[in-house]
């Protein structure tokens, strides 16, 4: 935080804040604190790097935005909302932390987040771990015979990949096929039993988007784009995001 | 309600009346149907925490006290005619099934909305588990609980285990400034000083070992004498106040009742507390019932539900004729909902005041029999009130007993004295036998005393020939267990009623003059309206001010919160005052003697060295107050600092300095809320925000910071707070030992002043540049003690005057015939003056109308012959109903001032020389009693 005493008046400059505000819907609510707490109350960030979202609300609100788009604080925000789901105000801390994400240069941004955003690009699938189509489409295929083989209960059970003109189209975190294939089961099962109808793809799979969390907003689209196209030229009637 | 047809003066309305099942006039309230009907129902009145029967009061204190089917429950009308235990246990044949719903329609005048308010249902507030987790409760149930007549008989226990809870949070603000759906932007009003109340009972009820903690946001004890209430919760009382809003309220582990609250203090430190029992302080809303009913009627409704009114007129609704009053009109709490009743009664009272008087019939009396200066001729009745006394006591003993006392010529018992018949029967034997002395032995003197007295009115007897024996409250109630005692200590309360009736000596009624005029004190806003609405209802007033002109402080409102022209309504108020047949303004004019009382006060006053009386029936005090000029923040110092509207009066005087600024700032609290000055002045949070609005709305390229303790936008003010913050007005709280530090500076070549106050967020210093500062210092009272003392009447420690009771009779003083509104009684917006104005008017005329002023004679009487002057009885009287006078040769003699006197004995029980004495309570009289009370033994 700034050492000294922070100038406030004179010659009103433009803010971040301000910036923020003329993006979002309502302006986000950014200038309605009450400063009552709420949000860091509820905050799994509150006190890491001696912040927390009111704090951070309040520097934004003081025009202090030099702190504001250098914390390290902002990348340890879930972008759960929970501060946001109990704020008397309904004020949008999340989009004002994502935005000052976006303010840092790429290659400053934490490793492991562009790393995962980086490895997503790398192919259809979108995969953070950049699991390619094929490896996708051999890891169910193998899952699958194995429990109809072994589930009595389950020998017509399905996991179809391309199905033209399913209902469902679902995508599924690449965390489980590469390392807890028997994990994506259990869902399978559910939609069995039920009878529903439904595809994967074999482009845009994944389900995670690392690049959101990036603040960076052309790769979160693409991959979101290669998802939706897969789930368009499929046919399917409903989108199910399962992250 | 179902409709009103007509206009104001002339409205037809239909009422529709459900029926009770229980003839009114025969219920006497025993409890009887109650204990015996089987079907238990959840207690609304509890809240659901406790079961009522399907045959029930609300309430203990309902008025009527009359019992009711609730048939939605009931057996009989469940399963088609069965059970029917009350009508089989009722003692006075009361319960009628066969009643049906009835159409009422009834011509009248003008109409009061008073519908009152809803409590905020938190359920739907999923984070706080409100219906999920068992100790998590409203407030209203919280009140339930600490009720004696409550639940659990007042023992503070939580739902979930009746077990004692020895820690409780609070959580203020559930339901109320907040924008989730269901919920309200606007603040309560009330739920501040609530939950302080119900922490500081709750630590009474417990006996100190009980753990207290209230979260808010902002703490709005705006009211009178409510700051000093706060400072003794938190420094006395010990509750913690814990400035934060609570985020969710978990389980505090599997199994557990108890409730786990996280919150960030004010350094943002994550804390972690658990509590046995959480209350949520639920707001105040305006049920979807009331609103239908508004739209009905045609009434306009704001935003919010509530009534729509403006600031000038806050009891008129936008149909002619109806008026509103209480929580309709917006939150608010009991005080100043009782002041609107009685500005709402007075609206309507000038809109009727050619018809007043035109449908009241006068009951008559036939002339005293002279036998009451005979030998005594004493009465017994003897009441068996259904079984409540006869099931206990023995009446027919105790009515044969009373036939063997002295002076007592004719006995009876009735089963139930107070029913209609059995006042003829009464009546008839006072006649019949010439009795002079009446006793009745039966409930209570508190409900029935005056019943009894009118009856032998009727019988020719003087009132005050009457005595009660109280055998049913005092007696067979609390002896239930002891038949036989309790029957001998009714036969002793009957003998000593007995011994004392034959002593009771007949009172004339005390009538004295009215002078059907009255005299305002002060020419402000709250002066003119009260003196309006008196000569509006046809009765001279005289306003008196002394200064030149009229107008006080409501010439510095620009506008109302609510955006309304303030000077276009002072302009058309002194119009109306100046053009008015009935209203005599007397400017420059001060008060210099008061003398008499109700009915009869003659003041002189003078106009410059002219000096003249007025003679007149009441007064009413709208002296107003004042703002202090501080020596603080270099104010008188420098010019760029201003107080209360010097800012916005600049800003419009010169409108270059507005555009040539770059940012302002508000100091809030200036001198209130201090320990010299305990209370917070209530409107200036309101008035800076106007002035912040305006500002940021004429440049919105300003900065505008405003520095508060506390933001007290009360009510439906809070929008104001919403839309300065929206605006990107800066607020800033500081704390009391932590003042803003104010500096004369130079930037670029221009003055400017640096500010220097720590944010209450970050903690650390910010510095503030800024172009102009404006303080909201303290409003304080005139000094008005000469006045006070002049009128009799007192004054609170922070010199406002003090009202006989602060919810109860919030404009009336101990003192018949003098009333107060206005900033004299505490500061207060406009709109609250106004409504207190009305208010004071209301209870002026209820004075006024009178043809003379009766007061009640049970006075007391001072023997001049014993009297040796020495003065302790005036000393001691609260009325100031006593005063020395100079006897010629004999130095000083005590007189009571007989209009000024309440008879509560002060002066008998203080005077050395035995020389007073109360009229109907004479000390031979009451030593009769006891010593004929001690002859049982």
């Amino acid at each position: 935080m700034a050492e000294g005493a922070i100038k406030l008046g004179g010659k009103r400059k433009s803010i971040f804040m301000d910036k923020v505000k003329k993006l979002l819907p309502d302006g986000g609510n950014l200038n309605l604190c009450l400063t009552c707490g709420t949000c860091s109350a509820g905050c799994p960030a509150t006190g890491l790097e001696d912040m927390d979202p009111r704090k951070f609300l309040r520097m934004a609100a003081l025009g202090m935005d030099e702190e504001l788009t250098s914390t390290p604080w902002v990348w340890m925000c879930t972008m759960c909302y929970r501060c946001v789901y109990a704020c008397p105000m309904q004020i949008d801390i999340p989009a004002l932390v994502y935005e000052a994400r976006a303010s840092w240069p790429r290659e400053t941004r934490p490793k492991g987040i562009v790393g995962s955003c980086d490895m997503a690009l790398r192919n259809q699938s979108g995969s953070a771990m950049g699991t390619p189509p094929d490896d996708f489409v051999f890891v169910v295929e193998d899952v699958l015979e194995e429990y109809r083989e072994t589930q009595p209960d389950f020998k017509d059970m399905e996991a179809p990949i391309d199905k033209k003109g399913a209902h469902f189209f679902l995508n599924q975190n690449s965390r489980e096929p590469v390392t807890e294939p028997d994990e994506m089961v259990p869902l399978w099962k559910i939609l069995h039993v039920v009878g529903a109808d439904w595809t994967y793809g074999s482009k845009g799979w994944a389900g995670e988007n690392y690049c959101m969390f990036l603040a960076d907003n052309d790769s979160w689209e693409k991959i979101v784009r290669t998802s939706i196209n897969t789930a368009k030229e499929l046919g399917c009637r409903v989108f199910l995001n399962t992250e | 309600m179902e409709s009103i047809e007509g206009d104001a003066g002339n409205f037809q309305v239909t009422v529709r009346e459900r029926p009770r099942y229980v003839d009114m006039d025969k219920c006497i309230a025993c409890g009887i149907c109650a204990e015996r009907c089987p079907r238990k129902v959840k207690d609304e009145y509890n809240q659901g925490l406790a079961k009522r029967k399907a045959i029930y009061v609300q309430y203990a204190q309902a008025v009527p006290l009359k019992y009711v089917i609730d048939a939605d429950h009931c057996i009989y009308f469940k399963k088609k005619g069965r059970c029917k235990a009350c009508e089989k246990y009722c003692p006075s044949d009361a319960i009628d099934f066969t009643q049906k719903e009835k159409i009422h329609k009834i011509e009248v005048g003008s109409v009061i909305l008073s519908t009152g308010f809803k409590s905020f249902d938190p359920r739907g507030y999923d984070v706080y588990g409100y219906g999920s987790l068992p100790n998590v409760i409203t407030s209203m149930e919280f009140e339930r609980i600490l009720s004696a007549s409550g639940p659990f008989q007042g023992h503070l226990q939580r739902p979930s285990d009746n077990e004692p809870p020895r820690k409780i949070a609070w959580l203020q603000c559930v339901g109320s400034r907040d924008l989730h759906t269901g919920c309200h932007e606007y603040c309560s009003g009330v739920c501040c000083m609530y939950a302080i109340k119900e922490a500081v009972i709750a630590r009474e009820h417990a006996g100190g070992d009980l753990d207290t903690a209230i979260f808010f946001m902002d703490m709005r004890t705006h009211g009178k004498e409510f700051d000093r209430y706060y400072d003794r919760a938190r420094d006395e009382a010990g509750v913690r106040f814990i400035r934060s809003r609570v985020h969710s309220i978990e389980r505090a582990g599997p199994g557990s009742d108890d409730l786990q609250i996280t919150y960030v203090d004010d350094g943002g430190e994550l804390k972690e507390e658990i509590f046995n029992l959480v209350v949520l302080s639920t707001g105040l809303e305006i049920s979807e019932e009331v609103r239908k009913l508004a739209q009905d009627l045609g009434i306009d409704l704001d935003l919010h539900g509530f009534a729509e009114t403006s600031c000038f007129t806050p009891v008129v609704t936008s149909r002619p004729g109806v008026f509103v009053c209480g929580a309709f009109a917006g939150p608010k709490d009991i005080p100043q909902s009782v002041m609107e009743a009685s500005a709402a009664s007075s609206a309507c009272a000038v809109l009727l005041a050619d018809s007043r008087n035109s449908l009241t019939q006068e009951k008559t009396y036939p002339p005293e029999d002279p036998i009451i200066y005979e030998e005594p001729r004493i009465g017994v009745f003897v009441c068996h009130c259904g079984i409540n006394i006869a099931g206990v006591v023995d009446v027919p003993a105790v009515r044969d007993y009373a036939e063997t006392l002295p002076n007592v010529v004719y006995v009876a018992d009735n089963l139930f004295s107070c029913s209609q018949d059995t006042q003829g029967l009464i009546r008839d034997a006072v006649k019949e036998n010439r009795l002079n002395r009446v006793v009745v032995a039966a409930c209570t003197p508190r409900t029935h005393e005056p019943l009894f007295q009118e009856t032998i009115r009727d019988g020719g007897l003087n009132p005050y020939l009457f005595e009660f024996a109280n055998i049913r409250d005092q007696d067979a109630w609390v002896h239930q267990k002891e038949p036989e005692k309790a029957t001998e200590k009714a036969k002793d309360l009957v003998r000593m009623s007995v011994v004392k009736a034959a002593l009771l000596e007949p009172i004339e009624p005390l009538l004295l003059g009215n002078r059907h005029k009255a005299l305002v004190i002060g020419g402000g806003a709250a002066g003119m309206i009260a003196a309006l609405d008196l000569a509006d209802q046809g009765f001279k007033t005289f306003i008196v001010e002394q200064k030149e002109k009229l107008g006080g402080y409501a010439k510095y409102v620009r506008k109302t919160w609510k955006g309304e022209d303030g000077r276009a309504f002072l302009a058309d108020l002194k119009e109306r005052v100046r053009g008015h047949e009935r209203i005599e303004v007397l400017l420059d004019t001060k008060i210099s003697h008061v003398s008499g009382f109700v009915g009869n006060f003659t003041t002189t006053v003078t106009t410059g060295s002219a000096e003249q009386e007025l003679e007149h029936g009441v007064i009413i005090l709208a002296v107003g107050a004042k703002s202090l000029k501080p020596d603080e923040y270099l104010y008188g110092q420098s010019d760029l600092v201003m107080r209360w509207h010097e800012l916005e009066k600049l800003f419009e005087k010169e409108p270059e300095r507005l555009e040539q600024a770059e940012a302002v700032a508000f100091i809030q609290c200036v001198g209130s809320r201090e320990p010299e000055r305990p209370y917070c002045s209530k409107f200036c949070c309101t008035s800076s925000l106007q002035q912040a609005i305006d500002f940021k709305t004429r440049k919105p390229g300003l900065d505008v910071y405003v520095l508060y303790r506390d933001i007290r936008t009360y009510g439906q003010r809070e929008e104001l707070y919403r839309k300065a913050r929206e605006l990107g007005v800066i607020f800033i709280r500081y704390s009391l030992n932590e003042k803003p530090v104010v500096e004369e500076t130079r930037i670029n070549g221009k003055d400017k002043l640096k500010i220097t106050v720590k944010d209450h967020i970050l903690g650390i210093p910010l510095e503030l540049q800024v172009d102009y500062l404006d303080l909201a210092t303290a409003i304080i009272a005139r000094g008005d003690e000469e006045l006070a003392k002049m009128l009799k009447v007192p004054l609170n420690e922070d010199g406002f005057f003090l009202e006989a009771h602060m919810k109860l009779r919030p404009v009336d003083f101990a003192t018949d015939g003098i009333f107060v509104c206005g900033m004299a009684h505490y500061p207060k917006p406009l709109e609250e003056s106004i409504v207190q104005a009305k208010a004071a008017a209301a209870r002026a005329a209820s004075v006024l109308i009178k043809e003379s002023v009766e007061v009640e004679p049970t006075v007391s009487v001072i023997d001049q012959e014993k009297c040796i002057g020495c003065g302790l009885c005036e000393a001691c009287c609260p009325f100031g109903a006593i005063e020395l006078i100079k006897v010629s040769g004999q130095g000083y003699r005590a007189e009571n001032i007989q209009a000024l006197c309440k008879g509560c004995g002060i002066c008998a029980a203080a005077c050395p020389q035995k020389a007073i004495d109360m009229k109907h309570f004479r000390d031979h009289q009451i030593l009769a009693m006891i010593e004929a009370g001690g002859e049982g033994r």
